[in-house]
């Protein structure tokens, strides 16, 4: 390489290093401490004297306190994640195919609605939801946290699929009014299909927006039975001498699926999310 | 009479009456609208309702709290989303370069976003820790230093929470303002690398003039739901100590707490003049590019 | 097939009128072509016989029937699309066998009618391709397949070779125009090109601004364009037209004399008008000076100056002039047409 260049990659590098530390040092963290006792924890060392698996161990048998009911917390983060995903999809799919393809009247002023709820920051409308939960006598059940989601979820789900829908040829639908479709015949033959990488991007979207949310978790939910592993990561800070190793191994755990599923669907999101947020 | 192109990609004229194709289209809408008007319209006008009494906001620009979460959400506003947007900007040019590690990096770069709140929080505040946690044991191990207390002292404590805050919100925007840059034809850059121009006049002239819009659009965007940052104060300080780290979007959530509804809704009406105008701006430029780009 | 007829139809999008009442009927098994420049209505109104637009005002029938409330689906018509519009995740027999799969036609009908319109297309090697896989003229073919497989009753075409480069065009007529002879279904065509308009129609509607501005079999429109509009837009290059005035037998123009059979009003202000090819270099007659020689091998295209304004002429064979070259040029008295100045329209 020449010089020229060789300088050039220096100073990526230069950029490169401290952005890597500043990325994963907070991880690299969880990580250590899940694998350390609670004494070398607190030793503040970079890597454990005797790393161990142990606490991972505890946390599957449910063998602490705070445990107790951990296998029920994480089937009710996947529950309403699921259902999350799944409604939202349902219900942003067929809004977009109105507004989009139908040209639904009020398709519009509906659009905007969704996008006014979009940009409100959703701490603003935790308050209201958690008071009108109270009002549908769905406090403390699992539908509450599931439908208080898909509000949040479902503007972005339909602007994205509005725009992925919008650069669909119109002549498509011509084409298949002509051969003799009907709206429902369109919809699962021509319009599903072609819309699938969106539908995974948004499915996924909902998916993760559920799984790793906190506020609205533990305001509408607080019975033992319903609390997802959010909320019951939650827990460990009410006392100070909190088993701290333990609560890191919990959470890596609870951070694995989402990072995870990022990485697999990686090239959808990042698709979806740049033409979907805001436009250049 | 001047001829009129009618385009050949232009939407159907909408069909006379309710005929079957409107029919489904409402039925379709029906589910959303339903969500809307049960989870969005009726609990923001409940609250707009419990929010009427003027006494609530007496007692409330009468709690010193609510002064300090004011201060508070000013201050983070206006540091935190402008640093931001800064690292963005720099590296969104970064990430750009077409290097096989660069992706990868970046694909590492996006995971604070991705993970969840709780654990990485929390594992910041662990590392803030002022007796245990990792830094202050380093800082004293190699340079013989005591750590300051990072959560218990005020200042600090909000300068950290801002920092959790870009830590987990910079790799969404960095993307955004990459897309941005991503949409500069190449060719611009080239013609002025032959007018002689300088890496920063390249910046000046060829990349902020195309960039601006974006740029300011997403600030813009940021700076209302960085307002609704709730995570990032209350996962690190929970707004102690002393109730002196709060901002406005936990706040809310204190009163609640303390089951007083009526103070939570009346925060969130006071901070609804900065909001809802940014808010009316964001909906304007979306829905005014569609119509520019639907011609 | 069937018959297909338009009465009086009027459209307007918004407060702009686009079709002023067009009337046009179009006979059993006839290939009409609607030609005309970029917004003159002709899709519109190929779009209203689709069921694809609103009908304004006035009444569409197909076989006599009114259709004007009747849904696309129910009109028994086919269309093909400028860009062809082929369902991209389907094969291209999913493709073809669309229209008979959403009437729940079984297999083996399906399987029957999409064998019958791939063997007349010569579409049976792609049966299995998916569109993104097929070059433009094979997916154009692909859409004249899904049409054919309906077997409706009328042939919408909205300017399918517009998309198709230069040569392949050229190709795609014969292949329409074969298909055409060989099914007999009543088809109405719209281009843009009047090229495609002469060489594959029955008969021709020019259209302009949304009124129809001549009706008639093709030669018929280039022998004796009703206007000045037609004059111009049919023929290739276009017709030579200037202003001029009428005076015993002669028109005025250009500072020259300018012979034609055709009489007029004495004094008439009149546009005078001679296609490319009755123009012809002799010993004698108007002055002009030779601008720009074209060969185009088996004929040559010259521009050619007279009195400021630069007119066209076709010749046979090679050309034994240069540019700049003072030449005499002589028009073939009986093919001049005359139009009135003011209104356009045909004298004689």
């Amino acid at each position: 390489m020449t010089n020229r260049k060789l300088l050039s990659e220096a100073k990526l590098w230069l950029v490169a290093i401290p952005v890597l530390l500043w990325t994963l040092i907070p991880i690299y963290h969880i990580f250590l401490f899940s694998i350390s006792t609670k004494d070398s924890a607190f030793s503040g060392r970079l890597w454990p004297e005797h790393p161990t698996l142990h606490n991972f161990v505890t946390v599957f048998k449910q063998e602490h306190f705070y445990l107790h009911h951990f296998w029920s917390q994480i089937w009710n983060s996947l529950w309403i994640a699921v259902a999350t995903g799944v409604i939202t999809l349902t219900v942003a799919t067929c809004a977009a195919f109105a507004i989009s393809r139908l040209k639904v009247k009020g398709g519009r002023t509906v659009m905007n609605a969704a996008l006014f709820t979009y940009f409100i920051p959703a701490a603003f409308l935790a308050v209201p939801m958690y008071k009108a939960m109270g009002t549908y006598g769905l406090l403390n059940s699992r539908w509450s946290l599931v439908l208080a989601m898909v509000t949040l979820a479902s503007p972005y789900a339909i602007w994205v699929l509005k725009q992925a829908s919008d650069k669909l040829p119109w002549e498509l639908d011509e084409a298949a009014r002509i051969d003799g479709a009907t709206p429902a015949q369109l919809f699962r033959l021509v319009y599903l299909p072609l819309m699938v990488p969106s539908l995974v991007a948004i499915f996924t979207y909902a998916l993760l927006l559920a799984w790793n949310e906190y506020l609205y978790a533990f305001l509408l939910l607080s019975h033992e039975n319903t609390i997802p592993l959010a909320v019951g990561l939650g827990h460990f800070l009410a006392s100070d001498d909190s088993p701290w190793e333990i609560l890191m191994a919990t959470a890596l755990i609870y951070g694995l699926p989402p990072a995870a599923i990022y990485y697999a669907f990686r090239g959808y999101m990042v698709g979806g999310l740049t033409s979907g947020a805001v436009k250049a | 009479m001047s001829s009129i192109a009618i385009p050949h990609t232009a939407s159907p004229t909408p069909r006379r009456g309710l005929s079957t194709w409107q029919v489904w289209g409402l039925l379709l809408l029906a589910p959303y609208v339903l969500v809307f008007l049960v989870f969005v319209l009726y609990p923001v006008s409940y609250g707009l309702w419990l929010a009427r009494n003027p006494e609530s906001y007496r007692t409330l620009f009468e709690d010193p709290v609510f002064f300090t979460s004011v201060l508070n959400t000013i201050f983070f506003l206006l540091v935190a989303v402008n640093l931001k947007f800064v690292l963005a900007l720099y590296l969104s040019g970064f990430f750009v370069h077409e290097r096989r590690w660069i992706r990868w990096l970046s694909v590492i770069f996006i995971i604070p976003w991705a993970v969840p709140a709780i654990p990485t929080i929390f594992s910041i505040r662990f590392m803030l820790n002022p007796e245990w946690g990792v830094i202050n044991s380093l800082l004293f191990r190699w340079f013989q230093i005591d750590g300051p207390n990072w959560l218990t002292n005020p200042q600090l404590a909000m300068a950290m929470a801002m920092l959790v805050h870009i830590w987990k919100a910079l790799p969404f925007w960095t993307l955004i303002l990459m897309a941005g840059r991503l949409a500069i034809p190449k060719e611009l850059y080239e013609a002025a690398s032959v007018d002689g121009a300088t890496a920063w006049q390249k910046f000046k002239y060829v990349t902020w003039p195309s960039m601006r819009t974006l740029y300011i659009t997403s600030t813009l965007l940021s700076l209302i739901w960085t307002l609704g940052d709730f995570n990032s104060v209350y996962l690190l300080t929970g707004g102690q100590p002393a109730d002196k780290t709060h901002v406005l979007a936990t706040l809310g959530i204190r009163y609640i707490r303390l089951d007083q509804l009526d103070h939570a809704m009346a925060t969130i009406v006071v901070a609804l003049p900065f909001v809802l105008p940014l808010v009316y701006f964001m909906m304007k430029r979306l829905s005014g590019d569609e119509q520019k780009t639907s011609q | 097939m069937a018959s297909v007829s338009f009465s009086g139809i009027e459209k307007s999008f918004g407060s702009t009128k686009v079709l002023h009442g067009i009337s046009l009927d179009i006979a059993d098994g006839e290939f009409m072509v609607l030609v005309g420049p970029s917004g003159c209505g002709k899709s519109t109104l190929l779009r209203m016989l689709a069921g694809l637009e609103d009908i304004g005002a006035g009444e569409i029938a197909i076989d006599g029937r009114a259709v004007n409330d009747l849904d696309s689906k129910d009109r028994d018509i086919a269309m093909v699309f400028q860009s062809y519009a082929l369902y991209p995740h389907m094969t291209v027999r999913d493709n073809m066998g669309f229209s008979l799969k959403l009437r729940k036609d079984n297999r083996k009908k399906i399987a029957e009618g999409v064998s019958r319109a791939a063997k007349i297309l010569n579409l049976d090697p792609y049966l299995d391709r998916y569109p993104r896989e097929l070059s433009g003229g094979q997916r154009q073919r692909v859409a004249m397949g899904r049409a054919i497989v309906r077997d409706p009753k009328v042939f919408l075409f909205d300017e399918p070779l517009s998309n198709l480069d230069a040569k392949l065009r050229v190709a795609m007529r014969a292949e329409i125009k074969a298909l055409h002879q060989r099914l007999k279904t009543t088809t109405v065509y719209v281009t843009h090109d009047q090229i495609e308009a002469m060489t594959m129609a029955d008969r021709i509607a020019v259209m302009n601004e949304g009124r129809i501005e001549q009706l008639g079999e093709p030669l018929e429109l280039y022998d004796r364009p009703a206007n000045r509009f037609v004059a111009q837009f049919i023929g290739s290059p276009a017709m030579n037209v200037f202003e001029g005035v009428y005076s015993q037998g002669m028109v005025q123009a250009l500072g020259a004399y300018w012979p034609c059979e055709v009489k007029a009003q004495e004094g008439q202000r009149v546009a005078y008008g001679i296609r490319p090819e009755h123009l012809s270099l002799q010993e004698g007659g108007i002055t002009a000076q030779i601008e720009v020689v074209e060969p185009m091998g088996a004929e040559t295209e010259t521009l050619v100056k007279v009195g400021g304004q630069n007119l066209t002429m076709m010749t046979h064979g090679r050309s034994s002039v240069g540019p700049g070259e003072r030449v005499f040029l002589a028009p073939q008295p009986a093919q001049v047409h005359l139009f009135d100045a003011a209104s356009g329209r045909r004298i004689g």
